[in-house]
């Protein structure tokens, strides 16, 4: 396993730094995006916004843009090698395919974390306010990005079939858009806990709303659904993956394009 | 593809043949783990690809057709440190493995290019070095030299021989048929799914050889002469003014002998036993559906 997080690793940073056009345009939008929040909704409300505030939009917006990548990466990554001709040669490493592309989205949320941060940087710089860090917020972070692992693995497994994924994850924005929205946070009735502990997302997200609204520690049966939901999307996402590469290779259809 | 089964051992090239859509490529997947039999097993160097898939994919490395083996954007190192230690190899021993390899094929000048400027051939060289960087047992090769200008081709051919000196197991499919023929230590030929023919190189261009002879004269054969080779014990067959070809009625070179000495003293350019080429043996396998 170390040998793909080192072959991983290093191809992901290359491919940032051989491009720094890309790196640099990416982190620009970034900085635009977070800024345009900003002082849009500053405008529009026409109130300054506090440190809370811009924690909540950096927060927010820091964990819809890194969930939608660690959701579309692998996607993307079985699409682009099965366009370039290399997907055959990962699917011959003497390694279960799914820990490559695990390893590999793993990197690439590292990868596009490092800029984020520099932009987070930036725009505490230029707007002057600060956060309000809080430590425990990392847990469920890290539990939605496992949860959204477990998706991209999903939508790998397609991308594995049909080769194909933009579609897909178009559906998948809106999908995600919805299920955090799932108010379960607001109402602990137990219809919301049993959506919370088979939707995606939709009990971490409210336990990281608990968290940094400073509601609490959380409640312990929402930490609960939260664990269980990413364990469950992860192993769904582990067995989709092996089942549509077993299915690939039954077809002869890795290779295709 | 039905009952295929074949082997190759150590130090062995074996090229696999066909015309388009016979199975090649499917096989060469398959060998590789790529597509999947419905029955059968792929066992490479004592492991099932299927039930040991880690184990026998390590004794495993491929160039599969086109430029399919490299990622573009990354550098010639890069790409070889990546596939090296991607199958469990350090990053020493992959930097030290890529720098010999690199060497072998001549492209240490090129480590640092990204792939996408290499010509070719040199993209070949590299997507070979790229299969060999942790030593597999067994190479496949599915048309190496295709679309490669003869020196890059040669450079290639090359190398086969050199891994299969060094005991490397080669697994060879190519339209090329004479890189077969100069490569291939056994071959097999498949039409449309099933094998068709396998054997030793050697030994099969001499079955699919004829004992018939051609004789080529200096200047155009006299009437005397003409008169004479039609007493012939086999048969003569003139093909132009300087040219005949003799088949004797048996397999020994007495006939051969008797029918030269009737053409003296007239002046000859050249004696030769049919010998047939794989292009022959692959036109009468697959078009007339002969068999060894």
């Amino acid at each position: 396993m170390s040998g793909i997080v080192t072959a991983e690793w290093r191809r992901s940073l290359i491919l940032a730094v051989r491009y720094p056009m890309e790196t640099i345009s990416t982190m620009l939008t970034m900085f635009l995006v977070f800024a345009g929040l900003f002082y849009g909704s500053s405008y529009i409300t026409s109130s300054p916004i506090g440190a809370g505030r811009l924690a909540t939009i950096v927060v927010g917006y820091t964990i819809w843009m890194t969930m939608m990548s660690a959701t579309s990466d692998m996607g993307w990554s079985v699409q682009n090698e099965a366009q370039n001709g290399t997907l055959e040669q990962v699917m011959m490493a003497p390694r279960a395919a799914v820990w490559v592309f695990l390893v590999r989205a793993v990197m690439a949320i590292v990868v596009f974390l490092i800029p984020l941060v520099v932009v987070v940087l930036a725009l505490i710089a230029v707007t002057g306010v600060t956060f309000d860090w809080r430590a425990a917020a990392l847990a469920p972070f890290g539990m939605t990005l496992v949860t959204a692992w477990g998706m991209g693995l999903l939508v790998a497994a397609i991308a594995l079939i049909f080769k194909r994924v933009g579609q897909v994850l178009n559906i998948v924005q809106f999908l995600l858009l919805f299920v955090i929205m799932v108010p379960i946070g607001r109402q602990p009735a137990l219809l919301w806990h049993g959506v919370a502990m088979v939707l995606p997302f939709t009990a971490q997200v409210a336990l990281l709303r608990q968290l940094l609204q400073s509601v609490g520690p959380g409640s312990g049966s929402l930490w609960f659904e939260a664990v269980f939901n990413m364990a469950l999307w992860m192993a769904a996402g582990i067995l989709g993956f092996i089942g549509a590469d077993r299915l690939a290779r039954w077809r002869g259809i890795l290779g295709h394009y | 593809m039905q009952d295929v089964t074949f082997s190759i051992a150590a130090g062995e090239v074996f090229a696999f043949l066909g015309p388009n859509g016979a199975g090649k490529t499917t096989t060469i997947k398959m060998s590789a783990g790529l597509v999947r039999p419905d029955s059968g097993s792929v066992c490479i160097g004592g492991y099932d690809l299927w039930r040991d898939h880690d184990r026998a994919a390590r004794q495993m490395g491929a160039v599969l057709e086109g430029s399919r083996n490299l990622y573009w954007r990354m550098t010639v190192m890069e790409n070889l440190l990546y596939w090296g230690t991607l199958r469990g190899m350090s990053t020493k021993l992959a930097k030290r493995r890529a720098g010999d390899l690199l060497e072998r094929v001549g492209l240490t000048e090129r480590a640092r290019s990204t792939v996408q400027t290499l010509s070719r051939g040199m993209q070949q060289k590299v997507a070979l070095c790229q299969a060999l960087m942790h030593g597999p047992r067994l190479l496949l090769l599915d048309e190496p030299t295709l679309g490669l200008d003869y020196e890059a081709g040669e450079a290639i051919k090359q190398m086969v021989r050199g891994l299969a000196q060094d005991g490397t197991a080669i697994l060879l499919t190519t339209h090329q048929l004479d890189v077969a023929q100069q490569l291939s230590d056994r071959l097999a030929i498949i039409r449309q799914g099933q094998l068709v023919l396998q054997g030793g190189t050697a030994d099969l261009l001499q079955q699919f050889s004829h004992p018939v002879f051609a004789i080529v004269a200096a200047s155009p054969w006299t009437a005397e002469i003409l008169e004479r080779v039609r007493h012939a014990a086999g048969e003569v067959r003139v093909i132009d003014s300087v040219s005949l070809v003799y088949t004797p009625n048996s397999e020994d070179m007495a006939g051969v002998y008797d029918l030269i000495a009737s053409l003296a003293p007239h002046p000859i350019l050249r004696v030769q036993r049919h010998q047939a080429d794989l292009a022959e043996v692959f036109q009468k396998v697959v078009s007339e559906g002969a068999s060894a």
